[in-house]
């Protein structure tokens, strides 16, 4: 369909330099007008920084090597920003960057508002929003705000706000991350749209099915070097994987060798009330329990209830109106996080630059925050101590960093989380709950924390992990309790446990019904 | 079994070089350069009188009032919070213990200066760790921002003021009272003080190492320590050398110093100040991390009032009066400092040793301004400039490193 030699951006042997790293090696990449190019590679193989020369953030001449964008050299100065931006290349981060307060057209015209005699000519300005949004088919409303959206749209919200400058290479950095099954297959299908429509789309994702599904080329980079580029349709997924990692990588999930034990902790018909009030329970009925060294997995949809339980449980989202809890056969109560770390149960959270970690403050502190109480009086801290015990676990765990000193902020996703996990495990849990701990970061920092799940599962620990990757819960789960609309509609043994089974009860409130009378179609 | 063998991870290192120390502390040591160049342009300017011994002395004893809230200040900063009420808040003490002093003493107990003073000192404490633990509980507890409950207290405590003095000026100049802000210390004194300092800093920086090496990390290189500890050591007896040559240490700036250190301490060593940076760093995690976060801030605002009182007592003891005026303004001129000496707006960082390096340019500033005899009305606008151009050079700073 497009010509083989319509190349639209032909990078050349680019090179990045930053103190003590080099963050890209003598890079050549050419992307052909129109197609969708997958991007991956480890974090820290150098995606993100060479995104970041294209998208201006550094300009011409901070690295050796040329850029040729359309026919000529990519030279962005000192408004470089802007200027790819009117070059025609537009990028959407994955954090998103939208003002959660304005609507959708006020967003999508956010610094570029028509104006009429002094003043925003509002009919223009959504009328041009729908335009937008019509050519790619979004069933987005121009007048909604912002934060009454979900996280898919506001998603689609970004990319159509990209597209709106005309952009003629689309960069995405991993969209998917925060988006549900449905939400991906309409992102999918957006971009098969813009595809359609000549986008140029440079596509970057640790999800690499999605590549399989829409990438017509795929790149692999590696330690700041590209690995591989060639067709999709040359490559297999384990292909990809090996040549990411850098070796063969057979299976995706360890295996563990483990005998679960007596149950540890149990919950029974749990029902919770929002934290900010209202009559809606967040948690209606949920039931389960963990077994000494067991992996329990919990999957359920977006909205289903999973975070707002384990918090709940943690003693820091809602108000418990029913139901009881019992670790190791004594009913308990938790009203804080602090209570719930007497009691030894951990909790990894949902978002670990939300929730998880002080970002401006060391990794030193960052680990021993929640375990201070353990090398300190009232009046002093054992700083030796505190380092010492950090140590061991920034070292058990291969947190890659300069030193303990090192800001958490410096740190790659995966080792972002390595450090949070450190946090938790220092504090020796009984009972340790991971809340999507694998959530966007690279196959091999993943493979790193399922084996150390193992390894905790055979120390004896009781592991439960939400996951929003049903092959990951299929994978690394002894047991699989599936939630939805607040409930928890079934606990499955992983031998009868399948994708199938797992949405048909995530998706449908099937109530204590007998296994073989779920309805296996989806 | 797993095919899969992870590659080999650099273990990370324990090392606390001296040029990454350096860089750790390039905004505080940017800020000493600022403060010796406006040091070096006054001292110009006046023909040397800004850096004789009196000036130098003047100049430390004037700043104290505004030390000590903004040492306090930092805490409640890092936290994500704010204060407007203190400096009203030490006014109000401030008249307190003039009334207690003019009015009630004499009549209540005769005669007894020492023991009424002393009295004075309790109650002035009393009042501001009483105000700390209302404003804080509404703070903390009852969940109203921070800035509302201490612009409300400001207002209330303005009124206070008036209600307390009917207008009226109201001596505090009683012998003992006057001494608080007013003695100075024996130079003998003086001396053995610094070479205690000098001693303990040896000290610490030997056990320091012990303890490192014990534990087997990386040491820095001795002659790094060894500067280092020089360098204060050399700066705590330069200023003994100079005070001494008027008079003597400053009570009130020995009291600042040991305020100042202790609390240096109880932010980077104890658990609660851990938490306090924590907080102001990302309240979500702290809270998960199981930090009790109503607590801490509680407690940050009970400190801040115990400061109030001790710069309340100090004013009036320095004032020599209680006066409707009292306190005005003090709030701006602690924020201020804090801001100056690198604590951030935003929360999660800031250091007391900053904010007596800013503390010590705001008075630099207004001292200079006063010797040059510079219309007062031009002396806001200068102040005002120092600061934004400061702030920026900072931001400069931080994005070039």
């Amino acid at each position: 369909m497009n010509d083989e030699r319509d190349i639209i951006l032909d990078i050349q042997h680019v090179t990045k330099q930053f103190p003590g790293v080099r963050a890209l090696n003598d890079i050549s990449l050419q992307v052909r007008r129109g197609e969708i190019h997958g991007l991956c590679g480890e974090n820290g193989a150098g995606k993100s920084t060479l995104m970041k020369i294209l998208a201006g953030v550094y300009p011409h001449g901070t690295y050796d090597g040329t850029i040729m964008f359309d026919g000529h050299e990519l030279a962005l100065g000192d408004r470089s920003i802007r200027q790819a931006i009117e070059e025609g290349i537009a990028i959407v981060y994955q954090e998103l960057t939208l003002v959660p307060t304005m609507t959708v057209g006020e967003n999508i015209f956010l610094g570029k508002e028509p104006v009429e005699r002094g003043a925003i000519n509002w009919d223009k300005l959504y009328s041009e929003t729908q335009k937008v949004l019509g050519l790619y088919h979004l069933d987005i409303e121009p007048h909604a705000v912002i934060k009454n959206l979900g996280v898919g749209k506001m998603q689609m919200t970004e990319i159509a706000k990209a597209l709106s400058e005309s952009a003629k290479v689309l960069i995405l950095d991993e969209p998917t991350s925060a988006l549900s099954e449905a939400e991906i297959d309409k992102l999918m299908e957006m971009l098969e749209t813009l595809r359609d429509h000549g986008v140029t789309c440079i596509y970057i994702t640790h999800k690499l099915d999605e590549f399989f599904r829409v990438a017509d080329t795929i790149t692999v980079m590696r330690d700041g070097s590209v690995v591989t580029s060639q067709p999709t349709a040359n490559l297999t997924r384990e292909q990809l994987v090996s040549y990411m990692v850098g070796r063969e990588m057979t299976e995706r999930f360890p295996k563990g060798n483990r005998q679960p034990g007596e149950v540890i902790f149990e919950v029974e018909n749990l029902h919770a009330m929002p934290p900010e009030g209202g009559d809606r329970e967040v948690l209606r009925g949920v039931s389960f329990n963990v077994r000494r060294g067991e992996i329990l997995g919990i999957a359920g949809l977006m909205g289903s209830g999973r975070t707002e339980l384990v918090m709940t449980i943690f003693g820091e989202y809602g108000h418990i109106t029913d139901g009881t809890m019992q670790l190791e056969g004594r009913s308990i109560t938790i009203a804080s996080a602090h209570q719930a770390m007497t009691y030894g149960i951990s909790l990894v959270p949902e978002d670990r630059k939300v929730h998880g970690l002080v970002l401006i403050q060391s990794i030193l502190k960052n680990i021993s925050l929640a375990n201070l109480e353990q090398f300190s009086t009232l009046f002093s801290i054992n700083n030796d101590a505190e380092m010492n015990e950090s140590m061991k676990f920034a070292r058990s765990l291969s947190i890659k960093a300069p030193s303990l000193q090192a800001k958490v902020d410096s740190l790659s996703g995966g080792n972002q989380q390595k450090v949070v996990i450190s946090k938790w495990l220092m504090s020796r849990p009984k009972v340790l709950i991971m809340d999507d701990p694998t959530r966007g970061i690279d196959v091999g920092a993943k493979y790193e924390i399922y084996k150390l799940m193992n390894d905790l599962a055979e120390q004896g620990m009781s592991v439960i992990m939400i996951s929003s990757e049903l092959e990951e819960v299929l994978g690394m789960s002894d047991r699989v309790m599936i939630m939805c609309e607040g409930r928890s509609t079934m606990t499955l043994d992983i031998a009868e446990a399948s994708q199938e089974k797992i949405m048909a009860l995530a998706t449908k409130t099937v109530v204590a019904a007998p296994l073989v009378s779920i309805p296996l179609s989806l | 079994m797993a095919s899969v063998t992870s590659t080999p991870v650099p273990t990370p290192l324990v090392t606390s070089s001296f040029a990454k120390q350096i860089r750790a502390n390039l905004q505080t040591y940017g800020l000493i350069a600022a403060l010796i160049l406006i040091s070096l342009f006054f001292a110009y300017m006046t023909h040397g009188v800004f850096l004789n011994a009196r000036n130098i002395s003047n100049l430390f004893r004037q700043m104290t009032v505004t030390a000590f809230l903004s040492v306090g200040m930092v805490l409640v900063i890092v936290t994500g919070n704010i204060d407007l009420s203190v400096g009203k808040l030490a006014g109000f003490v401030s008249v307190v213990a003039a009334v207690f002093q003019a009015q009630i003493w004499p009549q209540l107990l005769p005669n007894q200066e020492l023991l009424t003073t002393v009295l004075t000192v309790i109650i002035s404490l009393g009042v501001g760790v009483l105000v700390g633990v209302i404003q804080g509980y509404i703070i903390a507890y009852l969940r109203v921002p921070a800035f509302i409950v201490t612009l409300g207290g400001l207002w209330v405590f303005t009124s206070l003021i008036l209600i307390v003095t009917q207008g009226k000026t109201i001596p505090a100049n009683q012998p003992i009272m006057s001494q608080i802000a007013q003695a100075y210390l024996p130079n003998d004194l003086g001396w053995l003080l610094a070479a205690l300092v000098v001693v303990f800093l040896v000290v610490n920086m030997v056990l320091n190492r012990q303890r490192k090496t014990r534990y087997g990390f990386a040491l820095a290189p001795i002659y790094l320590d060894v500067a280092r500890t020089a360098f204060f050591a050399a700066i705590v007896l330069a200023y003994v050398y100079i005070v001494n040559q008027y008079n003597g240490v400053q009570l009130p700036v020995l009291l600042l110093a040991v305020v100042a250190m202790v609390m240096t301490y109880v932010s980077n060593n104890t658990r609660f100040g851990r938490y306090a940076y924590a907080i102001g760093g990302n309240r979500e995690a702290a809270r998960l991390s199981g930090v009790n976060i109503k607590r801490n801030i509680f407690t940050i605002f009970v400190i801040m009032g115990g400061l109030c009182g001790v710069a309340g007592v100090v004013l009036a003891s320095y004032v020599g009066y209680g006066t409707t005026a009292a306190g005005q303004g003090y709030e701006l001129d602690a924020i201020a400092a804090c801001i100056l000496g690198g604590t951030s707006t935003l929360g999660g960082e800031g250091t007391i040793i900053g904010a007596m390096v800013g503390a010590l340019i705001m008075g630099s500033l207004t001292n200079g301004l006063q010797l040059l005899n510079s219309p007062t009305e031009w002396q806001y606008l200068i102040k005002g400039a120092v600061l934004i151009l400061a702030v920026y050079a900072d931001v400069r700073l931080r994005r070039n490193r």
